[in-house]
């Protein structure tokens, strides 16, 4: 489904000189399975999630990424989403004056017009809405509020998997989504992520720890380090990093 | 024809709206001679234009009425007053607007208000153009209010600046012992058009409350200009007054200048003022196009929420209906 290959991408700051960071990703995660990413602070994780949606400031200097066969990397991060794309941001962002419900409805919609399918009807919306809010035990009050402004950590990350219930991705990136997230939280997020997992879907969790792999159980396990896959394994590879660090692995990447 | 002494960018207050410079070669515009003794350029030029036809006079006794003048070239020079009787209130809506009818427009107005005590007044500007270019580009459109509150009046404004050639929208207020001042407004400035909101608040006497905010956007040859200045006097102990100008520029070449200024001769109060110029967020605009909004729309509507944040529910729901028609249709249509 998500095929990297040979990946290098660099970070290019405003102000400041290009960073290499990935440097020779290989990843392939069929439709069906859950991989996970784990690796230390600057092993870039967080810039592999930026290069796949389409992240101004990241740039792809060599190799390929491909969606269902088609080059990811020729098109707009809108073009990307409509694919089916969906990124849960380590920091989602705050847009004033924008009701959660009335974002999400214009992205649904917006999705849908790319694909040339037909909108979302207001009564069909507020049924999802409700159901995804009542699985994630979202005060629906708070959807009219405006997208993420004064809401915790842990409201934010929740919010993520409820735009996610909703726009029902066919590819989803988790980005630290269980940073900011104590641990009933992490279980409601958790429990609404497992909702989507399906034949039909992918997913690749990115996380420090493995935690929030007890509970959202991937089929594969990478460790990323110094912008490379330096070793892959079962679910068990993931409680080993638990117990005795990346270190082990470093030194062999 | 001995024209009004028009002020150029020497003086301080019209430095940034070059007056002189726009009117010149326009004098056969006035149909009027002005006044010796004006309160200022724009009541000169209004009353020079509206001279034939006198003052216009407004005096409002009963609750909750609501008055409507529309402006557009061609029109006399609006030149009045409105008095609000005490405990009465009462909605002024001021059109002035650029339909594209005569060359070179020009639409002075200049209105005298008082507020008596406990009187409320909301007072609405919506400065418009049909035109997407051509006649509003050549337009001057100068309005200005000196507006005076009794003890415990109200008064809220909110205006809408879509610019010209050269356009002002002026507004000074005096304000009586613990009165409520309220002055939004939202500014679009694109093509080769100048919006400029001039705003003095004096709190010369106790327990005054106001409240501004302008938000504005400008795009490649438009230039914004905002002026805010509240005065605080040695009489008005326990002010307590907030300012907040905030710009985006969308685009190169895009041109935002702002004076927010505090002047304050009292020692107890609370005076605050915020101002700031910048870009739209990239990081924001991402989110949403991770979403599956299109660029353009999401930009949209990013910006569109940041100017109805200027926007209060006093005016209703037709009025800001037809704001953010307005603002929509100017996000809807580059430059």
């Amino acid at each position: 489904m998500l095929e990297l290959n040979n990946l290098h991408a660099r970070v290019v700051p405003e102000d400041g000189p290009a960073r290499e960071i990935l440097k020779g990703l290989l990843l392939a995660v069929p439709a069906g399975e859950v991989h996970a990413i784990m690796g230390p602070n600057g092993s870039g994780k967080s810039t592999l999630s930026y290069v796949l949606t389409g992240k101004h400031g990241y740039e792809v200097t060599s190799g390929s990424a491909t969606f269902e066969g088609l080059d990811l990397l020729a098109l707009e991060p809108e073009a990307r989403a409509a694919l089916g794309l969906f990124l849960s941001f380590q920091y989602p962002i705050e847009i004033a004056g924008v009701p959660v419900m009335t974002f999400v409805r214009a992205a649904m919609n917006a999705q849908r017009k790319t694909r040339g399918e037909p909108e979302v009807s207001a009564p069909d919306f507020l049924r999802l809405s409700k159901i995804a809010a009542a699985k994630l035990r979202i005060d629906p009050e708070m959807l009219k509020r405006p997208l993420n402004v004064g809401f915790s950590g842990g409201e934010k990350k929740r919010l993520e998997i409820y735009q996610m219930l909703m726009i029902e991705p066919r590819f989803m990136i988790l980005d630290e989504t269980d940073s900011g997230l104590d641990i009933d939280a992490l279980k409601v997020v958790a429990e609404g992520v497992n909702h989507l997992r399906g034949p039909k879907r992918g997913m690749l969790v990115i996380t420090h720890y493995q935690r929030l792999l007890d509970y959202i159980k991937p089929d594969r396990v990478h460790v990323l380090s110094a912008g490379r896959i330096v070793k892959s394994g079962g679910p068990e590879l993931a409680l080993e990093l638990e117990k005795s660090g990346y270190d082990q692995f470093l030194k062999a990447g | 024809m001995q024209l009004v002494d028009l002020p150029s960018r020497r003086s301080e207050a019209w430095k940034w709206s070059d007056l002189r410079a726009a009117m010149a070669g326009q004098e056969g515009v006035l149909t009027g001679t002005p006044p010796i003794d004006a309160e200022g350029p724009i009541a000169a030029l209004a009353q020079a234009m509206g001279d034939a036809y006198g003052p216009s006079a407004l005096d409002i006794a009963a609750p909750g009425e609501t008055f409507e003048t529309r402006i557009t070239e061609g029109d006399a020079g609006q030149y009045g007053s409105v008095i609000v009787r005490a405990g009465a209130t009462a909605t002024l809506i001021e059109r002035p607007h650029v339909s594209g009818s005569r060359l070179r427009p020009f639409l002075p107005s200049f209105s005298r208000i008082e507020v008596e005590h406990g009187a409320t007044l909301h007072r609405v500007v919506l400065q418009s153009n049909d035109v997407t270019a051509g006649e509003a580009d050549s337009a001057i459109v100068l309005n200005e209010a000196s507006v005076k509150l009794g003890k415990g009046a109200t008064f809220r404004q909110f205006v809408l600046g879509e610019g010209a050639k050269l356009a002002r929208i002026e507004v000074s207020v005096e304000a009586g012992e613990g009165a409520v001042v309220e002055m939004n407004g939202v500014y679009l400035a694109s093509g080769r058009r100048h919006i400029d909101l001039t705003s003095r608040v004096v709190h010369g006497a106790a327990g005054v409350h106001t409240r501004q905010l302008v938000r504005g956007v400008a795009r490649r040859g438009g230039r914004g200009v905002f002026q805010g200045k509240f005065l605080v006097a040695r009489a008005g102990q326990k002010t307590d007054a907030e300012m907040a100008h905030n710009a985006l520029l969308l685009e190169e070449g895009a041109e935002v200048l702002a004076k927010p200024e505090l002047e304050i001769y009292a020692d107890d109060v609370a005076c605050a003022h915020g101002n700031t110029a910048g870009q739209l967020d990239e990081d924001s605009v991402f989110y949403l196009r991770q979403r599956g909004i299109p660029d353009v729309e999401a930009r949209a509507l990013i910006t569109r929420a940041f100017l109805l944040e200027a926007m209060h529910d006093w005016m209703g729901a037709q009025l800001q209906a037809e704001i953010e028609a307005r603002i929509d249709a100017w996000l809807g249509t580059r430059s």
